[in-house]
């Protein structure tokens, strides 16, 4: 009886510390951000849905989140396919291989600050994608790249897309190594040719990676913060810049707290729908 | 291998250790840049230093972090800055959370010369919580290349300033006049120097002066430069040293920046323009405040004094292109600097500070919200101003806590 | 073998995919050791004219390097240290439960990834500020590691779960109790995934930017520095220290790349 009570008191003890740490600074901070998002800013009533309504009237508020939404959902299908095409690319590249596989995944250290200087550079007005293009001679006037609208959102796209997709095609490149070459070759015996290969083997079978790649970009995509705060500023906001100015420039913790929360039930709502498409899906087939 | 870890732990450990000062060490926090920084290590500290036998710490703070954490080592009782100096606009947090100390007894140590709004802003309720030390004054700088170009003079009135905004835009397909644009802080200085500029009350924002103001701003949109929307006080000097824009208005510092560092003699600056009542700026600058529990006050003191004398002022004024408050610190300005300094003082004169309020947050958020839908969406001024006036008014309410 | 006619292909590619990745670090390398007249013009140059030292040497000379750099170091190591010795012990436990129960747990530590920096730092910020942690490292530690702890748990997780409990048993047979079968048998195989996840948190605190934001009122760290020098306009110090601040990571990535074979993260995948 002893020995058993001391085997999961051990256990319980080495799982302790962890569930204690998030309990205090994840859950509760959590609770906290939802709580005072709904407590009223001047008269410290709660609950109420000032904060959402204020945030709901102001036109910056409902600019970050298209912003956000157009971000997630262009950024994360360019992201799998480029990452799905380099990771095609370093699978079938027999000579070489190290060396390619070490300078793609470079950016995945380099921290995302660094990103963004480095891209400030590029799409700057007196920058260097302006000096190519009109060495090019495609253009004569320098493009303004970050002023806003679609054009700010490219310049995001490309940045983030720079910077995570050695996530993607790590995710994408361990999925391909376990699609076993016996069936691919079975296949081309049969007269398959590479395209028809490619989608009717190996994609079915790559499908836990891109689940796991798609929901792992799609939940990091929501959060974007450092590459608008550096590239774009104010012109292109999205919900993390906007819940942080609100507090930072503002002094307004409340609406920050609000654009938080939402930005949260964002990615629940996004990621209970998917789940349960596939649920679906899967119960179905 | 376990000992060599335990003593790369200890190192870190003894990192962690708050540098304790040694009794002669005097921490001063202020907010540089880095070429500002080295101005004052290499020619402001070491004579006080070699006076006094003291080091002198700098730590590195913008405006409200500074406000902040002052506060909160005042609240821990654990002072540990000895002086700061101190953004005019965020002057407001320290005296009402009671951190700074009261200098009344040193306003003798004011010169006569001193520039007389700088020492009301650090005033209180008639008590003179802090000391003037630099003011400072958007001027006007412009490529007087480019403007000879076109046969252009740098402009001195609304009408002129539309009119070369204008030229520009024709003559090269894109604007090459800029307003700071980010819809942050720096953008409401910019709007209240043409509300001001025609007379009007940005805190009413709906009256006669500011519609006309952002009624003129409306005209300016289309021929401004695209940098518009990224401009503040620090992107705009890579902007006129790129020559993507050739006028734009920002603070002085930028003489050394752009002439010295970036080797742009061809952009020079004067005084800017008028609108229909006259020619207004907003007063910014800093000044130098103690904090209440100063370990090193008596030192702080001295050093206060010795900001603001004469020799100290003539080096800031030579080495780093800032605005003195003292009228008769302008003696050892080398000769290249003189006509933007000539600029420069004849802005001051047309300076006059922004009101200290505590629903601030509020007010950013009023101008820059009618700047963006008016220049940036074309929204009908009178009825977007009438919108926000009443939104300001709700934020006041708000603020009262 | 693949037929030779799409081996072109699969060379062009790779070459446009390097080139892509690349470029954007030359010219920030470039732009730390340029002079300012190639740097301050509409027409900037793609090769390099003239080169520079000025610029890193100030940055190297300055006493303004050195505080954010040590801070950086610390934080990043501590919280290696700190995910490691909480992170693994727990995967450990997780790694042997019951289905139901380790999805729930992996669920909740997934789950945990989702919730947005900018939401749980603003009212840590305020209690810190309460509690005088503001600009301390161990503040940021705590911080860095409400992302770390949850991903290292989850990889070791799975390191823990290639460790056949029959290996325990036969340990246990021989006269270890747990505690001894732990750390004799079990840690020390698991170390080569404790030795990946710990590198992975050194690097993610080392760039590691929204909490420093929010946490760090004047203690920078190399992040927030740069930070600073771009939002206060010194153009070459900030490409300066941004370069500082990814040569090591270059280094601890490339050290890394040969450890990311498709054991670790098929593990995941298969989930």
């Amino acid at each position: 009886m002893p020995r058993i009570l001391k085997r999961y008191a051990l256990d319980g003890l080495m799982l302790l510390p962890l569930c204690l740490f998030l309990l205090a600074f994840t859950a509760l901070p959590l609770l906290s951000c939802v709580v005072l998002s709904f407590t009223e800013a001047g008269s410290q009533l709660f609950p109420s849905w000032d904060n959402y309504r204020a945030l709901f009237q102001d036109s910056q508020f409902l600019l970050a989140l298209r912003n956000t939404l157009w971000l997630t959902g262009l950024g994360v299908s360019l992201q799998l396919l480029v990452g799905l095409g380099v990771a095609m690319i370093l699978h079938n590249l027999v000579l070489g291989r190290g060396l390619v596989r070490s300078i793609v995944l470079i950016p995945l250290g380099v921290p995302t600050i660094v990103a963004g200087v480095m891209f400030t550079y590029l799409f700057g007005s007196a920058g260097y994608l302006n000096e190519l293009l009109s060495r090019l001679g495609v253009i004569t006037t320098p493009i303004n790249w970050t002023q806003g609208d679609w054009l700010s959102l490219g310049v995001l796209l490309v940045a983030d897309l720079w910077k995570v997709t050695p996530l993607v095609t790590l995710i994408l490149l361990a999925g391909l190594e376990t699609i076993p070459d016996a069936a691919l070759e079975a296949a081309a015996v049969d007269g398959a040719t590479g395209w028809r290969r490619f989608w009717y083997i190996t994609l079915p079978l790559l499908r836990p990676a891109l689940t796991m790649a798609l929901i792992l970009r799609a939940i990091d995509a929501f959060r974007i913060f450092e590459l608008p705060l550096i590239l774009t500023g104010k012109s292109t906001p999205v919900l993390g810049t906007l819940a942080y100015s609100e507090f930072y420039e503002y002094d307004n913790p409340f609406g920050s707290a609000a654009a938080a929360t939402l930005l949260m039930g964002l990615i629940a709502a996004c990621l209970m729908t998917y789940l349960g498409l596939v649920a679906r899906r899967d119960v179905e087939a | 291998m376990h000992r060599a870890v335990i003593l790369l732990l200890g190192l870190f450990i003894g990192c962690e250790q708050a540098p304790e000062p040694s009794h002669n060490e005097l921490t001063v926090m202020m907010g540089l840049a880095e070429v500002e920084w080295r101005v004052m290590r290499e020619q402001v500290f070491p004579p006080f230093e070699h006076q006094h036998q003291v080091r002198l710490r700098g730590v590195q703070a913008e405006a409200p972090d500074a406000a902040k954490k002052l506060v909160a080592m005042h609240r821990a009782k654990r002072m540990e800055v000895d002086l700061i100096t101190q953004d005019v606009l965020q002057l407001a947090p320290l005296v009402n959370a009671e951190v700074m100390e009261e200098l009344s007894a040193y306003r003798e140590a004011i010169p006569a010369t001193a520039l007389p709004h700088l020492i009301e802003v650090g005033t209180f309720d008639g008590t003179v919580f802090f000391m003037p030390y630099r003011p400072n004054v958007q001027i006007a700088y412009y490529n007087e290349e480019k403007f000879r170009a076109y046969e252009l003079h740098p402009p001195q009135t609304w009408p002129e300033l539309l009119a070369v905004a204008q030229r520009f835009h024709a003559a090269e397909g894109v604007g090459r006049v800029l307003v700071q644009g980010t819809l942050t802080p720096n953008t409401t200085t910019q709007v209240i120097e043409f509300i001001w500029a025609a007379g009007g009350d940005p805190l009413v924002l709906n009256d006669q002066g500011s519609v006309e103001a952002l009624t003129f701003l409306q005209q300016l949109a289309p021929y401004l430069s695209p940098e518009t929307r990224r401009a503040d006080w620090n992107t705009v000097n890579a902007f006129l040293a790129t020559e993507s824009v050739y006028l734009a208005r920002n603070w002085p510092f930028g003489i050394h920046l752009l002439v010295q560092e970036a080797g742009k003699t061809q952009i020079k600056a004067h005084h800017g323009w008028r609108g229909p009542v006259r020619e207004a700026h907003v007063l910014g600058g800093e000044v130098i405040g103690i904090p209440k529990g100063a370990r090193q006050r008596e030192l702080a003191l001295e050093f206060m004094q010795y900001l603001m004398s004469k020799p100290v002022q003539e080096t800031l004024v030579s080495s780093l292109g800032w605005p003195s408050f003292r009228s008769d610190a302008y003696g050892s300005i080398q000769a290249w600097q003189e006509p933007y300094f000539a600029a420069v003082q004849e802005a001051l004169t047309q300076a006059y500070p922004r009101p200290q309020l505590s629903y601030w947050g509020q007010l950013d958020r009023a101008l820059t919200g009618a700047f963006r839908e008016i220049v940036y969406e074309g929204q009908p001024v009178q009825a977007t101003l009438d919108r926000y006036h009443w939104e300001l008014q709700q934020g006041r309410q708000h603020n009262r806590r | 073998m693949k037929p030779s006619h799409t081996l072109p292909w699969w060379y062009g590619g790779s070459l446009v995919v390097a080139l892509f990745t690349l470029l954007p670090l030359y010219i920030m390398v470039k732009s730390s050791v340029s002079p300012p007249h190639d740097i301050f013009t509409p027409n900037p140059t793609f090769g390099v004219s003239a080169l520079t030292d000025a610029h890193w040497k100030a940055v190297l000379a300055s006493e303004t390097l050195w505080p954010p750099l040590g801070k950086s170091l610390a934080v990043a190591t501590w919280t290696m240290l700190a995910a490691i010795g909480v992170a693994a012990p727990a995967a450990y436990v997780i790694s042997r439960l019951p289905w139901p129960w380790k999805y729930g747990v992996l669920l909740g530590l997934f789950a945990s990834r989702m919730v947005p920096e900018v939401g749980i730092a603003l009212p840590i910020a305020v209690r810190f500020l309460q509690w005088g942690l503001v600009d301390s490292q161990l503040g940021l530690v705590l911080a860095h590691l409400i992302k770390t702890l949850p991903f290292v748990a989850w990889i070791l997780v799975g390191s823990f779960e290639a460790i056949p409990v029959a290996v325990e048993e036969a340990a246990e047979v021989d006269g270890c109790d747990r505690l001894g079968v732990l750390t004799r048998v079990v840690f020390p195989m698991a170390l080569p995934g404790v030795a990946v996840a710990g590198l992975f948190a050194w690097l993610e605190s080392w760039n590691e930017f929204t909490y420093a934001l929010y946490l760090s009122l004047i203690d920078n760290t190399l992040p927030l520095q740069i930070y600073y020098y771009i939002t206060r306009g010194s153009w070459f110090d900030s490409a300066t220290y941004a370069t500082i601040l990814t040569v090591p990571v270059i280094v601890v990535t490339a050290c890394l790349q040969r450890y990311l074979k498709a054991g670790y993260l098929a593990g995941a995948v298969k989930e």
